[in-house]
């Protein structure tokens, strides 16, 4: 199953602290947003392969914006 | 003077440094990236000129982008503000090599502040005291360990290009060394591009003093008075206040006697603060300059009377300062509060739209309120969380208290979570009516309202 990881909070995409096929376990940090020069941290809700990265540094990202897609 | 003045800039500084202007008949450009092009200041402008997209590195970093627009508006003079490019030495050369002027301190004095260490070493040279530590950045851990063995724990590791209130760990004892270090240089790499740090022994509960500052192409350096700013989240301020509550006459002749001989020993020109620290013990330390106009200044224009960036303009022209030190009188008591979009428990950030703006009424003898919001108005993401601040003056620390209460209390900005609630909580607390501040003020008020599990009660808006 296909779980996508949304931004939660809306800023710039500060980095992406995972690689495509990184297997990633629940409450893992995979991402970090720069919202209003804090940072704000991302994290999964469930184990899983990281298989696909949608964002870069960088990125103006909204709220609900997809970042990474994971096969759960 | 100057005829036509580039802001390169965003926020609530923008319309401050045009009202300057104003009084001089000094045209004004404002930029703006994408993510601003709502902005009300951009219509008071006389020009107003898109830098590119929201992205800061693409637009109000942009060194590249703002000479375009320079030379676009024929402008001869650049602002820099505060944040973004304003302490970016390859900014101020630039500006100068397009043949404008630069209304910040010269890029000599912008290399030096670079790098802290260097600046701890001007001071120390200049016989002004400094936090002690290090005057060199540390390359391996066991100059880090050498120095404890000597003086102790607990230190402070702090990167030598860092700033915002980032790169700063406190270490406590042997164990704690590897983790900072390497927690250090890897933010230091990774935000400022410079992993190198420094040592300083770590200051108890110190209180935050710095003493604002102007100086000509003359010599002339005068000092306008202390502000404390200890009470911070994050190392970033969040209430100004001058004069400081602790700094007594003796106090303020010294710091001003170290501030002169700093700017001297810098070849300052223009606007800027000393920064100092104030140990529990009441002595004073340096510890950083500030090349710029602070966030806080208004604080020291309403107790002087002086306007600091007409100063600033002024300077860059050229022209001597008209005022001398005796001239300076500190009147009464001026508070600043920062009015950020932020969650007023956690200090997360609130970005949005403003659905709802009421100012409270303004009596221009004891109130003043700079900001860059309006009804309808976007908050974007992409920036500081400053939405205004509101400044107030009294005869004397409490009334000033008095007056900014009452204004925070009337400020009404829905849609978006803001720290005015926080700021009551702090102004109406019995420990910042004594007069009893620290750095750690906030943290230790908050433990304090969740120990006794009180909600705070937040006036009705």
């Amino acid at each position: 199953m296909e779980v996508t990881v949304k931004a939660h909070m809306p800023g710039l995409v500060a980095r992406v602290v995972v690689n495509e096929g990184d297997k990633v376990t629940a409450g893992q940090e995979v991402a970090v947003i720069n919202c209003m020069k804090t940072e704000i941290h991302v994290f999964v809700e469930s184990d899983g392969v990281v298989k696909e990265i949608l964002v870069k540094e960088w990125d103006e990202i909204e709220i609900g914006s997809p970042m990474i897609v994971l096969e759960a | 003077m100057i005829k036509k003045l580039l802001i390169a800039n965003r926020g609530e500084i923008v319309p401050r440094v045009m009202r300057a202007c104003q009084n001089f008949g000094i045209k004004t450009v404002a930029v703006y990236s994408d993510a601003d092009k709502g902005m009300y200041y951009l219509k008071q402008a006389d020009e107003a000129i898109n830098i590119g997209p929201a992205n800061p590195i693409k637009s109000y970093l942009n060194i590249e982008a703002i000479i375009d627009a320079l030379k676009k508006s024929g402008a001869d003079a650049v602002h820099p503000g505060y944040g973004f490019l304003s302490e970016n030495a390859a900014f101020a050369e630039a500006v100068s090599a397009s043949g404008a002027v630069w209304a910040g301190p010269p890029p000599g004095v912008l290399k030096a502040i670079d790098s802290k260490c260097y600046c701890r070493k001007i001071a120390a040279d200049a016989g002004v005291p400094v936090v002690p530590g290090t005057v060199k950045t540390i390359s391996d851990l066991d100059e880090i360990y050498k120095f404890t063995n000597q003086y102790g724990y607990p230190i402070v590791l702090k990167l030598d290009k860092g700033g915002g209130g980032k790169g700063i760990e406190l270490v406590e004892d042997d164990d704690q060394v590897i983790g900072a270090f390497e927690r250090l240089s890897r933010i230091g790499l990774l935000a400022f591009g410079h992993p190198e740090c420094y040592i300083e022994k770590l200051i108890a509960n110190p209180r935050h003093v710095e003493v604002q500052f102007v100086a000509d192409s003359f010599g002339n350096c005068v000092c306008l008075g202390e502000r404390e700013c200890s009470i911070q989240r994050r190392y970033q301020k969040i209430i100004e206040e001058s004069p400081s509550p602790v700094v007594r006459d003796q106090d303020r002749s010294a710091l001003y006697d170290y501030t002169r001989k700093l700017s001297l020993a810098m070849g300052y020109e223009g606007a800027g603060t000393m920064e100092f620290l104030r140990s529990e013990d009441g002595a004073f330390y340096f510890m950083e300059v500030n090349a710029r106009l602070q966030v806080e200044h208004p604080v020291t224009e309403f107790l002087t009377g002086v306007d600091i960036v007409k100063k600033q303009l002024t300077i860059a022209s050229g022209i001597k300062l008209d005022i001398s030190q005796e001239q300076v009188e500190l009147k009464g008591h001026a508070i600043e509060a920062r009015v950020y979009a932020e969650d007023p428990l956690s200090f997360t950030p609130s970005p949005g739209t403003i659905n709802k703006l009421v100012f409270p009424k303004i009596d221009n003898s004891i109130l003043r309120i700079d900001h860059a919001i309006e009804e309808g108005g976007s908050v974007p993401p992409y920036y500081d969380p400053l939405l205004a601040k509101v400044i107030a003056w009294g005869n004397d620390r409490l009334e000033a208290i008095r007056h900014l209460r009452n204004a925070l209390i009337h400020f009404q900005i829905d849609g978006i979570k803001t720290t005015i609630p926080a700021n009551l909580l702090i102004l109406g607390s019995e420990k910042f009516a004594d007069g009893n501040l620290s750095t750690g003020f906030i943290e230790e008020l908050y433990a304090e309202v969740r120990e006794n599990s009180l909600r705070p009660l937040w006036p009705c808006m």
